[in-house]
């Protein structure tokens, strides 16, 4: 069934036509152009995006040779997603992710809020766990679209809490792989290796191994590529446990909020590889969040703008701080939240169009914020200093 | 003095090598069983902040194989990342595979090796000599196509220093101390000239203290770089996988290759473990780590010989041993039609 389904997507996605026209504000949809835009400011800002190439028979014509899809390496994902512990707290960001809907407006076209699960996850997924450790009082979540926006500053501390998942099926079978030690070979005494610290955790914590909440430190290669059919981007994961070793898909859900896991994440094969699968965010979607997200962030800029152009009338373009204001207050905007704010880094943005609203170069930079709601453990976001 | 640890190299395969090499298995190698030229990669360590305790989780010293591992004379490695190059053997089968005399592969790679990390010493007082080969490893396969199971077991040669390294205090330092925010940006500014010209001796490079602030140079020009130079304003400096306190495992080589050039005699050496590939944001510190080691002088009779070579992967057990990767959730199509809703 799900190959029938696969094959029939690859169809649609091969008559589908390429957008176009700019449609990222009335839709949320972008063009491979725009694509291309905010893959590139992406990789300039942050450095761990590379645009990649890909396999070279599956090249999409409507995008550059070299510039096929963005991927980041061996990012980190210190706990499991399903063993998060929620707090009351989210309930003002699941408040604000149902915003821009009018009273009569219908339920399931909202994007599914991330901690509807709680319950449920309680209690299937996180059954194995005897003991829940206590919330820290004050702390949040920060696995909510709404509070990823508002976590720009570093300082930001979640309330994740983790607790050890059985490894007994992440560890291979390995009785049948020869032991050095079995046959009589040893490698000489090494005093010099550093013994291998589990989990790599740096010198400054021994405390969390002595308590037994071990972290369990997989990390994700994330990547981004274009959908061609729903015009926006996608993501796709692919994971690796501590020792390296690929995790099954199963694993994988454990890093996707309870809600996402199954439904919304599902295994796919990687469109810019032959034979490669890997977990995707389905992006049916996402154009709708994104349109959302960014039409508050554009009503907050309005604002910003309106404030700053006062302000600033006399500059005239010398626009360059403004344009770093308007985006952490936008942000602060959105999410309305008191967030702190976010450190003055010195960005360099180049500010034009700043009537305009939300310029499409940060379409990715939102876009990863919103991924982050779906993993929320898994650290996409890398733009929290911004 | 303690003795100087160093952090050893984790093996990271990417699924997409697995498919590589079943590719290569079918189509190019079938029942060849000699050694394939393999690249792997590294880039600086990396440390990422745990949300709930605040404290820095250090993501181990990765060794990455991707797909491009096969495509020996690929121009370039993902910026920041330093490529080395291996030797893959796979075996026809597993018997073979836990048979064959790993210890012996692993001389002959050793004895290889050494001669490319001494040899290279004694004529690195040329200019004109490529950088040396500081680091290599040995990976030997089984790939069970039919179940998508792939046995693996790495090896990373380093040569051990007999008596050891050992390193003077505080131990391991931070280099912000030592150089100051300035310094370390000025080295960060050069090292960005420096890997355009297809990239420093295999992520190693030469720090010296001049008279407006530091200077960089390639591994290759010694001689030159430090000629005037008094000895505690000469740092080697090397691209740091290791993200704990201890240095990671490519210094080893990097010593050992250092220590050749003058067989026998105590050495001290000022040591830049570099882990700035991007710039600390917010009020983060700079990564990189600074520490004054020194080699109390090995004894002759090594002279000429290979050291001891050390270097098998440890499994996720602790023990030497072999590791399997189980691709078949992820590429058998049975099994990827039960995942799916």
């Amino acid at each position: 069934m799900h190959a029938v389904q696969t094959q029939f997507w690859a169809v649609r996605d091969y008559l589908s036509p390429v957008l176009r026209e700019s449609k990222f504000k009335e839709h949320g949809r972008i063009t491979p152009e725009e694509f291309v835009a905010a893959g590139d400011f992406l990789t300039y800002k942050f450095p761990v995006w590379t645009w990649e190439k890909g396999d070279g028979t599956r090249v999409r014509d409507f995008l550059p040779k070299d510039k096929q899809f963005l991927m980041t390496r061996n990012v980190p994902c210190l706990r499991r997603a399903t063993t998060l512990a929620y707090t009351d707290e989210q309930e003002d960001s699941e408040k604000l992710l149902s915003f821009a809907e009018g009273p009569g407006s219908d339920k399931d076209e909202d994007w599914v809020q991330t901690h509807a699960g709680r319950t449920e996850a309680e209690g299937h997924a996180v059954a194995d766990i005897t003991d829940i450790p206590d919330l820290d009082g004050p702390s949040q979540t920060t696995s909510s679209i709404t509070t990823g926006l508002n976590n720009m500053s570093l300082d930001e501390r979640g309330a994740l809490d983790a607790h050890p998942i059985p490894s007994a099926d992440e560890i291979p079978d390995i009785d049948d792989i020869p032991d050095m030690e079995d046959e009589g070979m040893e490698e000489p005494e090494d005093e010099a290796a550093a013994v291998p610290e589990k989990p790599a955790a740096t010198e400054a914590e021994p405390i969390e191994v002595a308590k037994g909440n071990l972290l369990q430190v997989r990390t994700y290669d994330v990547m981004i590529t274009y959908d061609k059919y729903y015009q926006t981007p996608r993501i796709w994961l692919l994971g690796y446990d501590e020792s390296g070793n690929p995790l099954t898909p199963s694993q994988v859900f454990q890093d996707v909020s309870a809600e996402h896991a199954f439904k919304t994440v599902t295994i796919e094969p990687f469109p810019h590889s032959t034979t490669l699968t890997a977990a995707s965010v389905h992006p049916c979607k996402h154009a709708s969040v994104m349109k959302k997200v960014i039409e508050r962030m554009n009503a907050g800029i309005a604002e910003e703008q309106k404030r700053l152009g006062i302000a600033s009338a006399k500059e005239s373009k010398d626009a360059k701080s403004g344009g770093k204001k308007w985006l952490g207050g936008m942000v602060r905007k959105v999410t309305g939240g008191s967030g702190s704010e976010s450190p003055s880094t010195g960005t360099e943005t180049p500010a034009s169009d700043e009537a305009d609203g939300m310029r499409v170069d940060y379409y990715l930079v939102v876009f990863l914020k919103f991924i982050a709601s779906i993993v929320p453990t898994i650290e996409v976001d890398s733009t929290t200093a911004f | 003095m303690p003795i100087v640890q160093f952090v050893p190299f984790s093996s990271s395969v990417h699924p997409s090598f697995w498919h590589e090499l079943t590719k290569l298995k079918i189509d190019v190698l079938k029942l060849d069983s000699s050694r394939v030229p393999i690249t792997a990669s590294y880039t600086a360590g990396k440390t990422v902040l745990d949300r709930e305790t605040g404290n820095e989780i250090g993501l181990g010293c990765h060794l990455t194989l991707g797909e491009d591992a096969f495509k020996v004379d690929a121009s370039r490695p993902a910026k920041h990342a330093t490529k080395i190059s291996g030797t893959l053997i796979n075996f026809n089968t597993i018997e073979e595979f836990k048979s064959s005399d790993k210890a012996a592969l692993f001389n002959d790679l050793a004895d290889k090796f050494w001669s490319s990390v001494s040899a290279a010493a004694t004529s690195s007082s040329s200019t004109t000599s490529p950088p040396p080969q500081l680091n290599t490893f040995l990976l030997l396969t089984f790939a069970d196509l039919k179940k998508y199971k792939y046995y693996y077991w790495f090896a990373f040669p380093a040569f051990m220093a007999s008596p050891p390294w050992e390193i003077a205090d505080p131990g391991w330092g931070l280099a912000e101390d030592a150089f100051g925010r300035e310094g370390l940006e000025g080295v960060r500014e050069q090292l960005g000239g420096l890997e355009g010209q297809d990239g420093g001796a295999e992520g190693s490079f030469l720090v010296r203290r001049g008279k407006e602030g530091y200077e960089v140079g390639r591994l290759g020009e010694w001689a030159e770089f430090f000629a005037d130079v008094p000895e505690e304003d000469r740092v080697v400096a090397f691209l740091d996988p290791s993200s704990t306190l201890n240095p990671g495992w490519p210094l080893r080589n990097l010593l050992s290759h250092l220590s050749s050039l003058q067989p026998g005699k105590p050495l001290a050496l000022n040591i830049l473990s570099w882990r700035d590939t991007e710039l600390p944001t917010g009020n983060k510190r700079w990564a990189s780590r600074y520490g004054r080691i020194s080699l109390p002088g090995a004894t002759a009779e090594l002279e000429g010989k290979r050291p001891t070579a050390v270097g098998w992967e440890r499994n996720a057990a602790g023990k030497l041993g072999g590791r399997m990767a189980d691709l078949a959730p992820m590429m058998d199509p049975t099994r990827l039609a039960d995942q799916a809703v």
